[in-house]
């Protein structure tokens, strides 16, 4: 079983336009018709566990909701088969909107809130909760940012107790929960697309220096490192191989991006829980990754898809002065 | 089908030493009638439901309780539950918890919810956990 963890969840509402005028472009009052949208629960562990649930994995959603948006998302993922066990908050769980504009979908306009603020009673009571569900798990996902109020240490906290537990750790974070939570040396790193640069504190601008970024992470003791540098192609770094990963499709193509780095996460897993072979795991994770961002849906949930876009994912490992060194 | 098939996949659950006023709060935002209370390993060891507390609350009166109509005054309740408020949950919650396991079937699941007169049955697992909860609602859901 996998347990992700979604500490400040979210209603993912994304609308499709034609055209969108904002700053300079609307110098009056102007309204945008969306000529469609879309709610559904979101946040980037509950999108794991949906694109999971979706391949058969049973895999058990915490964190925390709130209010009637909070309704939704625990609705939303026991509709997808999802086991759900959320801590209650006072306040009301939050939204994030995307807009995506004809012709311009790979270039998503997002409006994130920031989430309901987190008690330290809550917070120990979602400790007690996650402690009981541990010895249940073979994996944990770390993923998201962190609510107000919650300490940035609390990724640490929790990927100490899975690892003490034997369980194996999965972290999709950025900013200073993403350092710190580098000491309990999870097995999975995705650094935040968004938020990645942060981790040397100077822009990785070239491959060398996201590889070298990667090299010392895996040095203290992390068994994965993924990093994105382009939209279509990843970094892997391991103790002892690097590899690039690519997708041949071209990013104008891409029709919501929303989720396909979950989807890319959730691939991995999915194929590393099913004692597949690391390269495998891989391809078949950028793979949804990529089906994700075809589909106008915030995750692919056509298995045949995901194989069939395999075909597009080149592979090729990094040596000698390649490697950044 | 079996009860694993039918059931509410969801494992909100309260541990035996929270206090009255928190259980409240889960209730109400969980929009759960009763809540199921298990151990640090996540074993079922009893359940708790609005109608516990309001029997904590007025015991004297609670077999009467056929309407509103019977309550004196919703101040004395109010002053009564407020004087509960901070007791650990244990000392209200029911020991004698009727759950169902996994593998068992939902004509089993629908004996027990109609015999019984409850508004939803905790599953557990081989060893006892909680794995879920079946309502009233998962049966006619499945049945249609």
């Amino acid at each position: 079983m996998i347990i992700t963890v979604t500490l400040n969840p979210a209603i993912d509402k994304i609308y499709w336009v034609d055209r969108l005028r904002i700053g300079q472009e609307a110098q009056e009052e102007f309204l945008t018709r969306a000529v469609r949208s879309q709610t559904s629960a979101g946040g980037k562990g509950v999108n794991i566990s949906i694109f999971l649930a979706r391949l058969g994995v049973e895999n058990v959603a915490m964190g925390f909701v709130g209010g009637h948006t909070g309704h939704v998302v625990v609705r939303d993922l026991r509709d997808e088969g999802v086991t759900t066990n959320f801590v209650w908050v006072e306040g009301e769980t939050r939204t994030n909107v995307t807009i995506l504009e004809r012709g311009r979908e790979f270039i998503p306009i997002m409006v994130d809130e920031e989430g309901q603020a987190v008690s330290q009673i809550e917070l120990e009571r979602f400790l007690r909760r996650y402690k009981r569900m541990l010895p249940r798990a073979s994996w944990v996902v770390l993923a998201g940012s962190l609510p107000p109020g919650v300490d940035p240490d609390i990724y640490r906290v929790l990927a100490a107790q899975a690892k003490e537990a034997g369980v194996k750790v999965a972290v999709m974070a950025g900013g200073h929960p993403l350092t710190r939570v580098l000491s309990a040396a999870p097995d999975l790193v995705k650094p935040d697309t968004r938020e990645h640069l942060a981790m040397e504190r100077a822009p990785l601008t070239t491959r060398d220096k996201i590889i070298a970024a990667g090299r010392k992470v895996v040095a203290q003791g992390v068994g994965m490192v993924i990093i994105s540098h382009e939209v279509i192609g990843d970094l892997v770094i391991i103790k002892d191989s690097i590899w690039d990963i690519e997708s041949r499709v071209p990013a104008t193509q891409f029709k919501n991006l929303v989720g396909a780095d979950d989807a890319l996460v959730g691939g991995i897993l999915y194929k590393l829980y099913t004692g597949a072979p690391i390269e495998e795991a891989l391809r078949f994770g950028m793979a949804a990754g990529i089906a994700s961002a075809e589909s106008e849906e915030k995750l692919c949930k056509d298995v045949q898809e995901i194989m069939r876009e395999m075909e597009h994912i080149a592979l090729m490992p990094i040596g000698g002065d390649d490697a950044g060194e | 089908m079996r009860v694993s098939e039918i059931m509410t996949k969801d494992l909100t659950a309260v541990e035996k030493d929270i206090p009255v006023r928190e259980l409240i709060f889960i209730l109400n935002s969980a929009e759960m009638p009763d809540m199921p209370v298990v151990d640090d390993n996540g074993v079922l060891i009893g359940v708790i439901s609005e109608k516990d507390l309001i029997k904590a609350a007025l015991p004297g009166y609670f077999e009467m309780l056929h309407s509103t109509s019977f309550i004196p005054d919703l101040n004395q309740l109010s002053k009564k539950l407020a004087k509960i408020a901070n007791d650990p949950i244990e000392k209200y919650m029911k020991r004698d918890v009727i759950s169902i396991s996994l593998d068992d079937d939902d004509l089993q699941a629908a004996d027990l919810l109609i015999r019984k007169n409850l508004k939803s049955l905790p599953v557990v697992d081989k060893d006892g956990r909680l794995a879920g909860v079946v309502r009233r609602i998962d049966l006619l859901r499945n049945l249609l």
